[in-house]
């Protein structure tokens, strides 16, 4: 694909492309993988936590408390999104903090204050779910299938 | 990043901070071996203490296990234990294989097995609530019937 780019570009434009590859800055690869990793696994250490904290404090179980797990996160995350700290550690470490559940608060509330100025309901409002809503949507719709597919199992006598 | 940092001290001092009335056993029961002893809130005989002592040890030999709690109440037994990590995957065929075994070996008792943190946390706490003088059998009766009622909720 890229030689067959390469073919009908014009002799001006290969030699640019050269230049350009020559200056262009290498991605470190290893360091961003290596921070992604440690501020992923943080956010994770610190949802066990939490976990932990509602299983020791509150009559949650091992199998109920990742609901009010999830929901902390989120909400620090909106938090942080909020007080402009979240952008530096998604600057920082990259997928390691939009992978984890925060990142879907940090998707939320950052949707929500970019369209703020449009207004309250066209703009933050309309855009707020901007980039979460597919989230949501294809989340709710994949374990609508996955609960079918368990309740015929179970039916079945499979499971 | 300040911010972070602060919220973060917050949880943990947090969870540091609650926990002063508890005793240190329960205290550490989620993050490390605690090894508590077969509690018996039953007719204090001879045959029922060999009896927890046996389920114990019939628990506590699996390899996939490394800290087991029992608790006999007057109709039902409690039988929690810890799964080590890599075995994790396996919890619902260890659960299967042990209530198995202990339906098989004490085919008398009724047994309610989890692998649940919480479920264990609770039976140590009421190991050391038992040690009180002033807890009667009947209140452990009631926590214990609660506890059980815990680990059939689903989430």
């Amino acid at each position: 694909m890229a030689d067959k780019k390469k073919k009908k570009m014009t002799p001006a434009q290969q030699k640019y492309q050269g230049l350009q590859q020559k200056h262009e800055l290498k991605r470190p690869i290893l360091k961003n993988c290596l921070r992604a990793f440690w501020v992923g696994g943080l956010i994770c250490t610190i949802g066990q936590a939490v976990t932990y904290f509602y299983i020791y404090f509150f009559n949650f179980t091992e199998q109920t408390a990742g609901n009010p797990t999830v929901a902390t996160m989120v909400f620090f995350s909106m938090l942080l999104t909020g007080f402009g700290v979240y952008d530096h550690l998604g600057q920082y470490a990259g997928a390691g903090s939009a992978v984890p559940v925060t990142g879907f608060g940090n998707a939320v509330i950052s949707a929500a204050i970019e369209h703020r100025t449009e207004g309250f309901v066209l703009g933050v409002g309309g855009n707020m779910f901007k980039l979460a809503g597919s989230v949501i949507l294809f989340g709710v719709f994949s374990a609508f299938v996955v609960a079918l597919i368990k309740t015929i199992l179970i039916q079945w006598g499979v499971l | 990043m300040r911010i972070s940092l602060h919220i973060v001290l917050f949880i943990v001092l947090g969870l540091a901070g609650c926990s002063q009335n508890e005793s240190k056993e329960s205290e550490l029961a989620l993050i490390k071996k605690t090894d508590p002893n077969p509690v018996l809130i039953d007719e204090n005989t001879k045959g029922n203490l060999d009896l927890v002592a046996n389920i114990k040890e019939a628990i506590a030999s699996y390899k996939e296990i490394y800290d087991v709690a029992v608790v006999k109440g007057k109709k039902e037994t409690l039988v929690v234990y810890k799964v080590k990590h890599l075995q994790r995957f396996h919890m619902k065929k260890i659960e299967k294989k042990i209530k198995e075994k202990l339906e098989k070996k004490f085919p008398d008792e009724k047994f309610t097995v989890s692998s649940d943190y919480k479920i264990f946390l609770e039976a140590v706490k009421l190991n050391e609530k038992m040690q009180k003088l002033d807890y009667s059998e009947k209140k452990a009766n009631k926590r214990l019937k609660e506890i059980i009622k815990l680990k059939q909720e689903m989430a």
